[in-house]
C-alpha cells in the first residue's frame, strides 16, 4: 500500500454533484428560443438570418475581447453570451441596420454584463439593457448610420406588407389581425414577437426543464390582462402582441436579474405587467416591456429582502403534548 | 404504508448496491493502532497511560473531569509506544495514544449482566464509562444527550442512513436487531419516553421488516417508514418528519420533547450495559466505485485506514479520492495513516471519474439552493457574502444556522463551494463575537 503512488483530491464536502450546470441551462434556453427564431426566419428570410448572425457574432466577440482585456478566463462555453446575442436580435425588427444591432449587442454583453463583473454580477438584464440603449444613444446611432449606410448588404425588400405592430394598429384604430392569426404567427414588430404559440412552446419547455417557474410569467401575464381590462382595452391583444410573451418567458425570468423566492417572483412579475400596460397606454406602443422589466430589475434586492422567509423552526410548529419541552419537575 | 418526510432537501442517487447485501465481518487487527484522545464534541481527554505501559483491550487510557466529554479506551491488547500528536481526519494533529498490538490477544471475557435490573443511574454510568458518543458522525457524548433537562415524550432511533453509499446501519438493523431493540429500550428507560420510534428510509425494506417483526407486542414501539430524501437523517429534519415538530434555531431536540440516537449508538449502549463493554470497535462501510471489495466491516477504533483498505482489496483502478464518512458530509483524505474513530461510519474510495469539478463560477441566482435548503436559508446570499468578506451579511442570511448538509452545493449549477464559504463565515463571525465580548 505504502509504495502505491496516490494522487488524492482534497476538497470540501459534499463530494457529489448533480448534473445541472449553467452551460446546460443556457443550451436549453437557446433550444427554447428555436421555435420563434424559425418563425421569424420564415417571415423575414435573409433579413432575420443576417440580423441573428450579426448579434451572435457580436456577442461572442465582445465577451472574448472584454474577458481577455480584464485578464479573465474565457467563459464562452457557458453559452450566456450567445443567449444574450440571440435575445438582442429577437428584440429588433427585420429592417434594423446591422451596425445598430451589433452596437446594441456590444453594449449588452460588454457593458451590461462583463463590466458589471460578468455573469451573476449584473443587476440589469443584459439583452434589454442593450436593446434600450438604442433609444438613449440616438445621436450616436444617427452618426453611425451616416458612416455605415454604404455597408448595408442588399438582402432585397422585406416581403411582408405589415410593418406596424398590432399595438400601433390598435392605437390607430386600424384593421387588426385576428386573434387566431396573432396567436399562431403574425409578422408585426420584432423578430421575437412573430408567434405567440412559438414563445409559449419555448416557455413550456423551460418550465418542464425547471429552469424557470410559473410565478413570474404567470403574474406578469395576468397583470397585463387585468390592467388592460381596467383601461378598457382588449386584454388578449395586449397579451399576445408585442414583447409580453418573450418578456414573460425569456427576459423577466432571467435568473440573475429576478427575485429568488416564489412570493418575490409574484410581486416582480405582477409589477412588470402593471408598468407595461401603463407605459403602452400612456407613452406609446414600443419598448414598454423592456423598460418595465429593467425598472423592476433595480428593485430585485429589495424584493428579496422584503420577502425573506423565516428559517426552519422560527415559526413554532407542533409543540405537542403538555409535558413536551417543559422542565422536569423535581418529583419525577 | 404511509411514508413521511420533511420539506425541501434533495433526492440523491443511493449508491447502496455496492455493499447493502454484504454481511458484517470482523477484520484482522493491524500492527499498530492510533487512538486520538479527542474524537468527540466537548473537552479532550488526557492520557492516563505512558509509553511502555502494557494495556488490555477495554482499559481506560484517556479521561477528563469535564461533563461534556467521552472516555477513551484501548481497543487492543498491546504496549503503549507513544503519546503524541498524530494526524487526524479533519486535517489537524490530535494528541493520540499509539499502541503496538500484541501478536497474541487475550480472551476478553465480558461479564454478562441482566440489563432489566439496571436502574437509570446505573445505565447512565455504564454509558459514560464506555465512552459512548453519537456514532452517526457528530460524535456528541451520549450520556450528555441522555440527561435532558426537560420531559421527553418521544425517543427516535435515527435509522435513516440518508447518506448515499453507507450501509453499516442498514446491516446492523438486519443482523443485530435484538441488540438494537434492547439498546433502544435501555435509552427509553433513561429518558422516560413513552414512545420509541424507529425512523427508517424505505430503501431498507428488509430492515423495516426485521424491526416490525421484533417489536410486535412491545408497547410504545413503532417503525415509521421515511422517504429516501437527503438529509432525512439530520436530527431536526428527522424530528420534523416523524413528530411534525420544528426545533427552533439554536435549540436542541429536547426543547421539543424529543431525544434522537443513531442505530450504532443504541447497540453500543446495549453492549455497555449488558457486557460492561466500552466502545472499542465499530461497524463501518468500505465502499465506493474504486473499492475492489466493498463490504461492511467490524474494526477496532484506531485502526489506520490503510490497513482497512488493504484488507478490502485496495483500489480498483486509479484512486481519485478517499473520504472518511459519507459523500455529502465526509472528509477527503490525502494520507492513509489516519485512524478510524468512534464517529467514522464509512471509508469511500472514489475513482478519478467520481471526483467532482473544483472550479466554480459566480452565483447566477438560479434559486435552486434556496428551493432545496432544508433549513430554509439563503445559501446563495450566504455564499456570495462570505466569498466577498461581508460576514455580517452572511450571518443575516443564516450562516450560523447552517448545519453543512451540502444540498446547496449538490444542486448548484455554478458549482459553488457554499459549505466551504459557510465554514469560513462561521469562523469569522465567531471570532468577531469573541472580540466584542
Amino acid at each position: 500500500m505504502a509504495d502505491q503512488k496516490l494522487s488524492l483530491t482534497l476538497s470540501s464536502s459534499p463530494h457529489l454533484r448533480s448534473s445541472d450546470t449553467v452551460a446546460n441551462a443556457m443550451q436549453d434556453v437557446l433550444l427554447a428560443l428555436c421555435p420563434v427564431t424559425i418563425v421569424s426566419i420564415i417571415f423575414f428570410k435573409l433579413h432575420a438570418v443576417f440580423l441573428i448572425l450579426v448579434c451572435l457574432a457580436a456577442a461572442a466577440l465582445t465577451e472574448l475581447i472584454f474577458r481577455k482585456a480584464m485578464n479573465k478566463p474565457s467563459s464562452l462555453h457557458d453559452g450566456s453570451a450567445l443567449v444574450t446575442g440571440l435575445l438582442v436580435a429577437l428584440c429588433f425588427g427585420p429592417a434594423t441596420a446591422w451596425w445598430t444591432a451589433a452596437l446594441c449587442t456590444f453594449i449588452a454583453v460588454g457593458v451590461a454584463k462583463e463590466l458589471m463583473g460578468g455573469l451573476g454580477w449584473n443587476r440589469f438584464n443584459p439583452a434589454l439593457f442593450g436593446r434600450v440603449s438604442v433609444i438613449m444613444l440616438i445621436p450616436i446611432f444617427t452618426y453611425l448610420s451616416s458612416i455605415f449606410v454604404r455597408l448595408r448588404p442588399a438582402l432585397g425588400a422585406i416581403d411582408m406588407v405589415t410593418q406596424a405592430t398590432p399595438l400601433a394598429l390598435l392605437k390607430q384604430g386600424a384593421g387588426l389581425p385576428s386573434l387566431a392569426n396573432l396567436f399562431v404567427a403574425f409578422p408585426g414588430g420584432a423578430l421575437g414577437e412573430t408567434s405567440a404559440l412559438a414563445l409559449i412552446l419555448g416557455g413550456a419547455y423551460l418550465l418542464y426543464k425547471q429552469h424557470i417557474t410559473w410565478e413570474i410569467p404567470g403574474a406578469m401575464i395576468i397583470a397585463v390582462f387585468v390592467v388592460a381590462l381596467l383601461f378598457g382595452q382588449n386584454p388578449l391583444y395586449h397579451v399576445l402582441s408585442g414583447g409580453v410573451l418573450i418578456g414573460a418567458f425569456f427576459m423577466a425570468t432571467d435568473w440573475v436579474t429576478s427575485p429568488i423566492t416564489p412570493q418575490g417572483k409574484l410581486i416582480f412579475g405582477a409589477a412588470i405587467g402593471v408598468l407595461l400596460v401603463i407605459f403602452r397606454v400612456g407613452l406609446g406602443p414600443t419598448e414598454g416591456t423592456a423598460f418595465s422589466i429593467l425598472i423592476m430589475n433595480a428593485f430585485v434586492p429589495y424584493i428579496d429582502r422584503m420577502t425573506k422567509r423565516p428559517k426552519f423552526g422560527e415559526v413554532a410548529v407542533g409543540q405537542s403534548a403538555v409535558t413536551a419541552g417543559q422542565p422536569v419537575s423535581k418529583t419525577s | 404504508m404511509t411514508v413521511k418526510t420533511f420539506s425541501r432537501g434533495v433526492f440523491l442517487p443511493h449508491y447502496k448496491e455496492f455493499s447493502e447485501n454484504k454481511s458484517i465481518t470482523a477484520i484482522p487487527l493491524p500492527k499498530e493502532v492510533v487512538i486520538p484522545l479527542h474524537q468527540h464534541t466537548g473537552a479532550p481527554c488526557r492520557a492516563v497511560v505512558k509509553p511502555g505501559d502494557e494495556v488490555k483491550a477495554g482499559q481506560r487510557i484517556g479521561e477528563s473531569d469535564a461533563f461534556v466529554t467521552a472516555f477513551i479506551h484501548a481497543s487492543v491488547d498491546g504496549k503503549v509506544k507513544a503519546v503524541e500528536p498524530r494526524p487526524y481526519f479533519t486535517g489537524t494533529n490530535v494528541e493520540s495514544v499509539v499502541i503496538e498490538v500484541d501478536a497474541k490477544q487475550g480472551e476478553t471475557a465480558w461479564q454478562e449482566r441482566d440489563v432489566s435490573k439496571l436502574n437509570i443511574d446505573q445505565i447512565k454510568d455504564a454509558i459514560k464509562n464506555a465512552g459512548i458518543v453519537g456514532m452517526g458522525g457528530a460524535a456528541f457524548p451520549t450520556h450528555v444527550k441522555l440527561s435532558p433537562p426537560t420531559a421527553i415524550d418521544a425517543f427516535i432511533v435515527n435509522a435513516c442512513e440518508c447518506e448515499p453509499f453507507l450501509t453499516c446501519d442498514h446491516r446492523m438493523m438486519v443482523e443485530m436487531t435484538d441488540a438494537l431493540i434492547a439498546g433502544a429500550r435501555l435509552i427509553q428507560k433513561v429518558v422516560s419516553a413513552p414512545r420509541v420510534i424507529f425512523g427508517v428510509e424505505t430503501n431498507k425494506p428488509d430492515a423495516i421488516q426485521a424491526l416490525n417483526a421484533k417489536i410486535a407486542g412491545e408497547t410504545g414501539f413503532q417503525v415509521v417508514p421515511l422517504d429516501v430524501k437527503y438529509p432525512q437523517g439530520s436530527e431536526k429534519q428527522l424530528i420534523k418528519a416523524v413528530c411534525d415538530r420544528e426545533v427552533p434555531p439554536g435549540k436542541l431536540p429536547f426543547d421539543v420533547g424529543v431525544v434522537v440516537q443513531n442505530v450504532a449508538t443504541c447497540i453500543a449502549v446495549y453492549d455497555a450495559c449488558r457486557y460492561d463493554k466500552p466502545l472499542i470497535e465499530r461497524v463501518l462501510t468500505v465502499t465506493g466505485d474504486a473499492a475492489a471489495r466493498p463490504q461492511n466491516i467490524l474494526a477496532r477504533i484506531g485502526t489506520p485506514i490503510s490497513h482497512i483498505i488493504e484488507h478490502c482489496g485496495g483500489f480498483k483502478g486509479e484512486a481519485g479520492k478517499v473520504i472518511m464518512g459519507g459523500p455529502m458530509t465526509g472528509w477527503a483524505q490525502t494520507r492513509l495513516d489516519i485512524p478510524i474513530v468512534k464517529g467514522t461510519s464509512g471509508i469511500l474510495l472514489f475513482s478519478q471519474a467520481m471526483v467532482a469539478e473544483t472550479q466554480h463560477m459566480a452565483c447566477v441566482r438560479c434559486g435552486k439552493c434556496v428551493d432545496h435548503c432544508p433549513m430554509f436559508l439563503y445559501p446563495n446570499y450566504i455564499g456570495t457574502y462570505a466569498e466577498t468578506g461581508r460576514f455580517d451579511l452572511a450571518a443575516e442570511w443564516g450562516a450560523m444556522v447552517c448545519f453543512e448538509c451540502g444540498v446547496c452545493v449538490y444542486v448548484c449549477p455554478s458549482n459553488r463551494p457554499i459549505v466551504q464559504f459557510v465554514r469560513e463565515a462561521k469562523r469569522q463571525i465567531a471570532a468577531a463575537r469573541a472580540a466584542k465580548n
